[in-house]
Parts: structure tokens; C-alpha cells; sequence
């Protein structure tokens, strides 16, 4: 597996007379599991679809790295999964039928597919849920479900925008879990969410707020810095409008 | 098969048909709305109610009024003693009146000028054209019959109709109407269909699966190019069925003019659909084309009598081209010089939208 990594330099985006991201820069090194921090509103979900390549910069760059070397995007499109934050599945289509439907876009062999599929299932203890339609699953499986549909093509980068928004703590913590077995095999892992307390799950968290880098790092080291017992503190201390 | 191409032909016929609601509107409308418009869209006039005033005792005025009722065009329509016809009109309880000339009409007819008086509701041109035009035949026919029959004219017609030889409307209308409802629900369905992934936000897990902006175009067009034609398939059995409508040219024929109609309108739902934020503005855009394209398509108004702008905005309507190609087929038997003309004006048309369509889409995309 290729070790992707990826830089973003002064990152600014425009929609109209709104700036979502004013200037960003910092470093998704590779193989682990990184967290973008901040409020809604703080600009997110545009860094992430920036990432993804779904939307192209107002200024400055998002460079793409394999194994150290710059790259281009199109080399690491194939290895590259995101899961948006809407509900993006078909609510009228069935988790087995949803799994068909991605198992062929990403053209995955049958023997790939079998064994893939029996595994994430498995992992998310969806198994005896295959015929259920997407649109009768509980929050915590919906999410589930598009995070197995991303993970489908074993991508060695993986954007989640905001996986765990709206689901219940139990079910939450079933997706930390999920994600943890995934950075175990040194995947580029970009969560974002706007739960303080997820933040310390990370192993770099990069901090926005208004569309502006708070602080980047480990967690521990960002928040002794700060001297803050926790992100909300530090948060505030920042002067963000939490 | 591309893997792609079969993953979402599959995924989208799971989902068209799996919903009942889409099920009743894809096969189940199209033929309840034939039906409906084969028999209520008749261009012939009947049932005119038509109210008689005559003097006492006017015994060729009731042979003409008697002729009127059994043409088989008119309904009795009743009335007191002394009611005013206008008053009759006015209330709707009758389209149409006859009035005897006050002394009778033998006499009026011995001085000179036999003359009735014959007063029609025209608030609906088309109806108060027909009933003048049955009113003269039937006063003709009856003059003949008082005066003697005046068949000795020099030059006369020998006329034969050709195709539709009852004259049914519903021959020349039923055709058309196929033409319009598979247009309707091709058109409906692909911008409803691509403006639901963008709403739903699936769009975006598509777009960024490694797929070319080519195969996802295809994707989301190709079923529905498969179930239109299924459409125009399922209506033209309808029509032969219920409405005894033949097909008399070769299927093959029939068959190119769905696909490059299909091909056309599935464009034009996709153009819609980039456009288009969510449902409702791709369903009223839908009907943006599909309202002007009906009217000019000749379907129930003959192009020819439309105004020169009009004339000119309907030779870009893909439906009409696709009209006059079905009668020709399905009435004519297929003319090959009808049928490649108004074919190569369809498929150019099908080239141009799928061309405009994917330009628009890729826009969009980046």
C-alpha cells in the first residue's frame, strides 16, 4: 500500500462575498489518524472537499505526497475514499445492494468483493442487516453503512466529514473503535467533527475556527501549549466563537 | 457490458421499479392517459344541443328540423313556450337555436328567400365552425329533398380517404398522444432522477469514486433511455390494442424513431437537471419544455396554421419531428422519404442535446 501524505499551503475559498477558508496550511503526514477540530461553520467541510478534490481553490495549494514525493492528484484518486457529511446513500436501496453498487464502481473482483465485504460486515456487526433498506437503518448504522461503502475499495486515504454527527454515544464509540482497527494499518485516516472530546481520539488534530487554523499537532502538546485542560478550553481561550 | 455502465442500469431500474408509485407512473399513467386522450381529444363535434322555434303548424320547417336531430350531430335541447333563444344560449341550455321566419318557411321559400334564422354559441370558435358547417349539408341535403334532387352537375368529386378511411380522430390523434407521454416521462423522470442524487448529497460519493465524467453521465442516462423506450413500446401495444391504432410500417422504423426521440428528451432531462437545484424546479423545468413542445408538435393543431415564428420555433421541437414520423409509420406504412428527412432531423437533434447535455454536465461536475 502506498503511503500517501498531504500538505495544504495557505488555503483560501470564496463562495461569493463568504470566505470559508482564509489562509490554511498544515501537514496530513502519513499513516495516521488526523483530526479537523471546530465549530460548524468553521470551514470543514470545505477544507475536506478541497482534499477530495471536489472543489478547487480560491488560493494557495493542496499538494499530494506518495511516499515522500509530490504527486498528482490523479495518482491518488484511485486510493482515495470520501464519505460526505449528508446522508449520502439511496434510501430505497438495501445494505447488500448498496455494497453490489460500489463493488462496481470501484470494479472490484469477485474474490476482492466476497472477502472484503464478509470483513466489514463483520466489523460493523451489520451481517444479519444486509436486506434492510438504507432508509430503516438507525443513525449509527447509516453512518456505518457509508463508511463501509468508502472502505469497499481499501483506499489508503480516507476522508470522513463529520461520521459521527447525530449519533448516539454508544454508537459513537462503536465508530472510534471502527476507526482505530483502521489507522492500525497505517492508513492516511482525515476525521472531522465538531465534538470537543472526539479530539483527544486523534493522533494530530488541526484546530479551525472562521476559517482559520488555531493550532496543529498532537493533541497533548497542542493543548500544553495552550494551557488548556481540554479543546473547549482552549477553544475559548483562542477567542473562538464556540 | 461495462462493469460501470451495468452497476448503475442495474441501480436504477432496482430503484425505478422497486417504488410502487414510480411503477403506476411509468407504466401504469401512460396508459390510463392514452386512453383518456384517445377518446376525450376527439376533434369531432357532437352532442351540439340545439333548440327548435317554430311557428305553428310549419310543416317543412319540422322536415328541416327533423333532418338537424337525425344527423346524429344534435341533442334536442328543450324549452318553455315563449322563451327568448338568446336567453336559451346565454344559460347554456342550448349551443345552438333554429328560428322559423315568422310566416312559415313554405311561404318565406315561395317568395324568395327561404331564410332561417340559426343563432350559435361561439364562445368556442371550433364548435360554432362545426355546427355552421353541418347546418349548410343538412339544409343542402333537405332543399334537394323538397326541390328535387339536382345530381346532374358536370363535374363532380369522386372522393376517397386514404389511411383513415372512418376519418376516427382518434387514428391521428392516438399516435401523438405516444409521442407526447414516452417525451413526458423520459423528460421527468432523468431530471428528477440526477436532481434527487445531487438533493440527497449521492451525487457527491459518485463524483468522487474514480469514474470518468462519461461513465457517470451514461450511467444515470442509459436506464432511463431503457426504460423509455420500454415506455414507447408499451404504448404502441396499447394503442393497437384499445384503440385498434395499426402499425402498419416495419418495426424497425418504429424503433429508430424511439431511440433518437428517447436519446433526445433523456438530454434534455439532464440539461434540465444541471440547471436545476433540487426537484420541484427540475420538474417545473421539465414541464417549461415539455408545455411549448406538446403545443407546436403538431399533435392536436396542424403546424402548417400557425403563425411564421411559431413555424420556425416548432421545426427545433423534437417532438414534432417525432409525430409526423410515427403517423407515417404507424398510418402510411413507413414512406422511406417522410421517414429519413424527419429521422435525420431527430437524430441530429439527439446529437446536439446529448452533446449540449454532457458540455453542462461537466461544467457542472468541476
Amino acid at each position: 500500500m502506498e503511503n500517501f501524505s498531504i500538505r495544504t499551503e495557505n488555503l483560501k475559498k470564496d463562495f461569493g462575498a463568504v470566505s470559508a477558508l482564509n489562509g490554511v496550511s498544515f501537514d496530513l503526514s502519513a499513516g495516521l489518524l488526523h483530526g479537523l477540530i471546530g465549530s460548524n461553520g468553521a470551514g470543514k467541510t470545505t477544507t475536506m472537499r478541497l482534499l477530495a478534490g471536489l472543489l478547487r481553490p480560491t488560493a494557495g495549494s493542496v499538494n499530494y505526497f506518495s511516499g515522500g514525493q509530490p504527486a498528482a492528484f490523479a495518482d491518488l484518486r484511485p486510493a482515495l475514499a470520501y464519505m460526505p457529511q449528508q446522508a449520502s446513500l439511496y434510501p430505497d436501496l438495501s445494505v447488500a445492494e448498496h455494497l453490489e453498487f460500489f463493488r462496481e464502481l470501484y470494479r472490484l473482483d469477485a474474490a476482492t468483493y466476497a472477502a472484503r465485504s464478509a470483513e466489514l460486515l463483520e466489523i460493523t456487526r451489520l451481517a444479519k442487516f444486509r436486506e434492510r433498506r438504507a432508509g430503516q437503518l438507525s443513525g449509527g448504522m447509516y453512518k456505518k453503512l457509508g463508511l463501509m461503502c468508502a472502505l469497499l475499495q481499501s483506499p489508503s486515504v480516507l476522508l470522513l466529514d463529520e461520521p459521527t454527527n447525530g449519533v448516539d454515544p454508544i454508537s459513537r464509540r462503536e465508530f472510534w473503535e471502527l476507526l482505530y482497527g483502521l489507522a492500525a494499518k497505517k492508513i492516511l485516516i482525515v476525521v472531522s467533527t465538531a465534538y470537543m472530546d472526539e479530539a483527544e481520539r486523534c493522533s494530530r488534530v488541526h484546530l479551525l475556527d472562521a476559517g482559520r487554523l488555531l493550532a496543529s499537532g498532537e493533541p497533548r502538546a497542542v493543548l500544553k501549549e495552550a494551557g488548556a485542560a481540554n479543546f473547549e478550553e482552549l477553544f475559548i481561550k483562542k477567542g473562538a466563537r464556540v | 457490458m461495462n462493469l460501470t455502465l451495468k452497476a448503475f442500469v442495474k441501480k436504477e431500474l432496482t430503484q425505478a421499479l422497486r417504488d410502487v408509485r414510480m411503477r403506476a407512473l411509468m407504466f401504469g399513467a401512460p396508459i390510463i392517459q392514452l386512453t383518456i386522450f384517445g377518446l376525450a381529444l376527439s376533434t369531432e363535434i357532437k352532442n351540439i344541443k340545439l333548440a327548435v322555434f317554430s311557428g305553428p303548424g310549419d310543416a317543412m320547417f319540422g322536415r328541416v328540423a327533423d333532418g338537424f336531430y337525425s344527423s346524429g350531430w344534435f341533442l334536442r335541447a328543450g324549452h318553455a313556450p315563449g322563451e327568448d333563444p338568446y336567453e336559451l344560449i346565454a344559460s347554456g341550455r342550448a349551443d345552438a337555436a333554429l328560428i322559423a321566419p315568422a310566416a312559415g318557411l313554405a311561404r318565406s321559400a315561395e317568395r324568395g328567400g327561404g331564410r332561417m334564422q340559426l343563432l350559435v354559441d361561439a364562445t368556442n370558435a371550433t364548435k360554432a365552425r362545426a355546427v355552421e358547417a353541418y347546418a349548410r349539408n343538412i339544409i343542402a341535403a333537405q332543399a334537394a329533398r323538397e326541390y328535387g334532387a339536382r345530381d346532374d352537375a358536370a363535374l363532380k368529386f369522386d372522393v376517397r380517404v386514404l389511411y383513415n378511411p372512418a376519418m376516427e380522430s382518434s387514428m391521428f390523434l392516438v399516435p401523438g398522444v405516444m409521442g407526447m407521454l414516452v417525451c413526458l416521462i423520459t423528460i421527468i423522470l432523468t431530471a428528477m432522477s440526477l436532481t434527487r442524487e445531487k438533493e440527497m448529497g449521492t451525487f457527491e460519493t459518485i463524483v468522487s469514486a474514480p469514474l470518468s465524467n462519461a461513465e457517470v453521465l451514461l450511467g444515470k442516462t442509459v436506464p432511463y433511455i431503457l426504460l423509455g423506450l420500454a415506455d414507447a413500446a408499451l404504448v404502441v401495444a396499447a394503442g393497437y390494442l384499445i384503440f385498434g391504432v395499426p402499425v402498419r410500417g416495419p418495426l424497425w422504423q418504429l424503433g429508430l424513431a424511439a431511440l433518437a426521440l428517447v436519446v433526445t428528451t433523456v438530454s434534455i432531462g439532464t440539461f434540465i437537471s444541471t440547471v436545476a437545484r433540487n426537484q420541484q424546479q427540475a420538474m417545473l423545468g421539465g414541464f417549461m419544455f415539455l408545455f411549448p413542445a406538446i403545443l407546436m408538435s403538431g399533435i392536436m393543431y396542424p403546424v402548417e396554421n400557425m403563425p411564421r415564428a411559431v413555424i420556425a420555433a416548432a421545426y427545433l421541437d423534437p417532438l414534432m419531428y417525432f409525430v409526423r414520423l410515427i403517423r407515417n409509420i404507424m398510418l402510411k406504412g413507413g414512406d422511406v422519404h417522410v421517414l429519413w428527412a424527419n429521422l435525420g432531423a431527430l437524430g441530429l437533434m439527439a446529437l446536439l442535446a446529448a452533446g449540449l447535455a454532457y458540455k453542462r454536465f461537466r461544467q457542472t461536475l468541476n
